[in-house]
């Protein structure tokens, strides 16, 4: 999150099938051309770039990128709903969120939506390589300050458990994962993480990832539940 | 961009973003001009009142002297007092606004008026209690009244009512009785048209505060979408050229995060609860001005909510923590702000990711006074019925979490 911030640089990603495609949204032009220039310079390719969401949306069914890399504040149709319908359409896409800082709420919306990772804007070119590398991977990309949010909201969660109850559901995180998520909080590294709690890298980058699929389940469980009770308001619903 | 779908490349749309909002709040500024326009014809009305008074009153001055059986002493002395009566009540009705000297004019011709009833006739006015205007005057008394409120409504009608006692002679009850009726008037009156005043200015303040919230909020949403953007790409594109633009990159992002503090500084989770706790203000909105280029904070998405003395403490106590952090954790160390929200308790952690220290010689440094600060954050927890706890260990920085219980809860369940 800072100027010199210790991830590597990103080597080019050598996926089986050519580079990586990617999908580049910002309202802002200067931003889109900065960003969609250092991927291409970085190997991946730029499939298009879209100026909101709508477009967003029309562009990633068309060229069908591997990585969607978007603001969230954007005219129209935000950030939010474009993560929401890409992924709906097409589970496989990856959502990166290159956000402002200071815009928590519609972050997390986000990530319930279906993206995986957040990075602020002014986040180093290494550090947006990096996570772009590890979006197009399928890894998570948390930050602290996601970290922090993603924890506020488990701890809400589990101050109305009832929807686990009627669901049946499992989203709330196990002690382990919220040791884990807790550290990325406090910003340690993966690595960090796993020498700490003497776990390996890969264990720690599977608590994460189990931690975001458990906060995108219980979106869509709540989803599910908020059309049910506002569409058919049928009791027999929750047995 | 060289890669096939760049066609997809859009063109337009981007001025419409710089200048999509600014319409909208100008239509909303005419609306609030003509508001209080509307106010000022609410306070003319009130004039005109007076002046259909005033009007009604020399007509009735009129026929009554003129429908008058007995002689007067000098019936065209009266005449032309009543006429100058009626002319200058038409000057009033003219008049584009209350002037001082027409106010002035007005009561000394009021109490005049009164006066010319001793050339007119003296005995057979005075013994029906009556002076020559009748109840013109009073029309001066209401026009002071709701010039200046009701000091100078009775200001008005005791100079009349003295004009009054002047001229009748003998004072009995029912003079008294049209003095004092005089003086209820220019109170009461002055009082209302006082209240309507006060009310009006009220209202026009709220109105202009509401409107400038809202000028705020489309600032701050203009200044998001334009000047934080550049900041933060002159920060991140400076920071990559390093050297002196090193520097550069790091005020732009200094500048960056002040600025958004600022303009996202909205009141609205302290607005929405303070009826319920008393005043309770937002952790995490108050540490986020903390956060720089080498501090991170993070927290729930909503707002934690704790007393404002306890806000203000937890404050002061990460800014000691990050102080130390500069003073200690070695050069380029980063922070981490983090507030949990936990059912009874919240937790505030500064982490850094420094050089740390020796967990056995932690103890030595603080009573070393080189974690002086510590004490004083320890202090300032602890008078919230809260915890310290320090962690570290050499090259793994530094983690100082506070935890402070809920206030209010447990009594609750």
């Amino acid at each position: 999150m800072s100027d010199d911030a210790p991830p590597p640089a990103a080597a080019p990603p050598s996926e089986q099938e050519g580079p990586v495609r990617v999908l580049v949204a910002d309202d802002h032009p200067m931003w889109r051309e900065a960003v969609a220039r250092d991927l291409e310079e970085a190997g991946y390719q730029v499939v298009a770039t879209a100026s909101n969401g709508a477009e967003a949306v029309r562009r990633a069914a068309a060229t069908s990128p591997q990585v969607v890399l978007t603001d969230l504040q954007m005219p129209g149709v935000d950030g939010v709903e474009a993560t929401r319908q890409i992924v709906a359409a097409d589970p496989r896409v990856r959502v990166l969120v290159l956000s402002a800082s200071g815009e928590q709420a519609d972050v997390l919306e986000a990530v319930k939506a279906g993206a995986t990772g957040y990075l602020v804007k002014s986040a180093s070119r290494p550090e947006l390589l990096d996570a772009v590398a590890r979006t197009a991977r399928g890894d998570a990309v948390f930050t602290p300050g996601l970290a922090g949010l993603v924890l506020g909201e488990f701890r809400r969660m589990s101050s109305e458990p009832t929807v686990d109850r009627a669901t049946g559901v499992q989203s709330a995180l196990t002690d382990r994962e919220t040791e884990v998520l807790r550290l990325v909080a406090k910003g340690l590294s993966y690595k960090e993480i796993a020498s700490r709690l003497v776990l390996s890298h890969r264990t720690v980058q599977n608590h994460v990832q189990n931690i975001l699929g458990k906060l995108q389940m219980h979106n869509r469980v709540e989803l599910v539940r908020y059309a049910i009770a506002t569409g058919l308001e049928d009791p027999a619903i929750d047995d | 961009m060289t890669s096939p779908g760049t066609e997809e490349r859009p063109t337009g749309p981007s001025p419409e973003v710089a200048s999509g909002p600014t319409p909208e709040p100008g239509r909303r500024g005419r609306r609030d001009l003509r508001q209080p326009q509307r106010d000022l014809g609410f306070a003319a009305a009130l004039w005109r009142a007076v002046e259909v008074f005033r009007a009604v009153a020399v007509v009735y001055a009129v026929v009554a002297y003129a429908t008058r059986e007995e002689p007067y002493r000098n019936p065209v002395l009266g005449w032309c007092v009543l006429a100058l009566m009626a002319v200058w009540s038409l000057v009033v009705w003219r008049a584009p606004r209350r002037a001082v000297w027409l106010l002035v004019t007005d009561l000394v011709l009021a109490c005049g008026s009164v006066l010319a009833t001793l050339a007119v006739d003296t005995t057979a006015l005075a013994a029906a209690t009556n002076t020559l205007p009748l109840v013109w005057p009073a029309a001066a008394v209401l026009s002071w009244a709701v010039w200046r409120g009701p000091v100078t409504g009775v200001i008005a009608a005791l100079a009349v009512g003295a004009a009054d006692l002047v001229v009748i002679d003998p004072v009995d009850r029912a003079t008294l009785h049209n003095i004092v009726l005089l003086l209820l008037a220019g109170a009461v009156v002055g009082f209302a048209a006082e209240l309507y005043e006060r009310s009006r200015r009220e209202l026009a303040e709220a109105m202009e505060q509401a409107a400038a919230a809202r000028e705020r909020e489309r600032l701050a949403r203009d200044i998001h979408d334009s000047v934080l953007q550049v900041l933060a790409f002159v920060q991140r594109r400076a920071a990559e050229l390093g050297g002196e633009a090193g520097e550069l990159a790091r005020m732009a992002g200094e500048q960056e995060v002040r600025l958004r503090a600022l303009v996202s500084g909205r009141p609205r989770p302290t607005a929405a609860t303070s009826t319920d706790q008393g005043d309770t203000t937002d952790l995490t909105a108050a540490l986020r001005s903390l956060s720089s280029s080498r501090v991170t904070v993070s927290g729930p998405a909503g707002p934690v909510l704790l007393p404002a003395a306890a806000v203000a403490d937890l404050v002061a106590a990460a800014t000691a923590c990050l102080h130390n952090v500069e003073a200690h954790a070695g050069e380029g160390a980063r922070a981490f702000v983090l507030v949990e929200d936990e059912v009874s308790a919240v937790v505030l952690t500064v982490r850094d990711d420094g050089v740390g220290v020796d967990p056995g010689r932690l103890e030595q440094a603080e009573a070393d006074g080189r974690m002086g600060v510590s004490l004083s954050v320890r202090g300032r927890v602890a008078d919230h019925g809260g915890r310290t706890s320090v962690w570290s260990r050499p090259g793994e920085g530094t983690e100082v979490e506070m935890r402070v219980p809920r206030p209010g809860r447990p009594p609750r369940h």
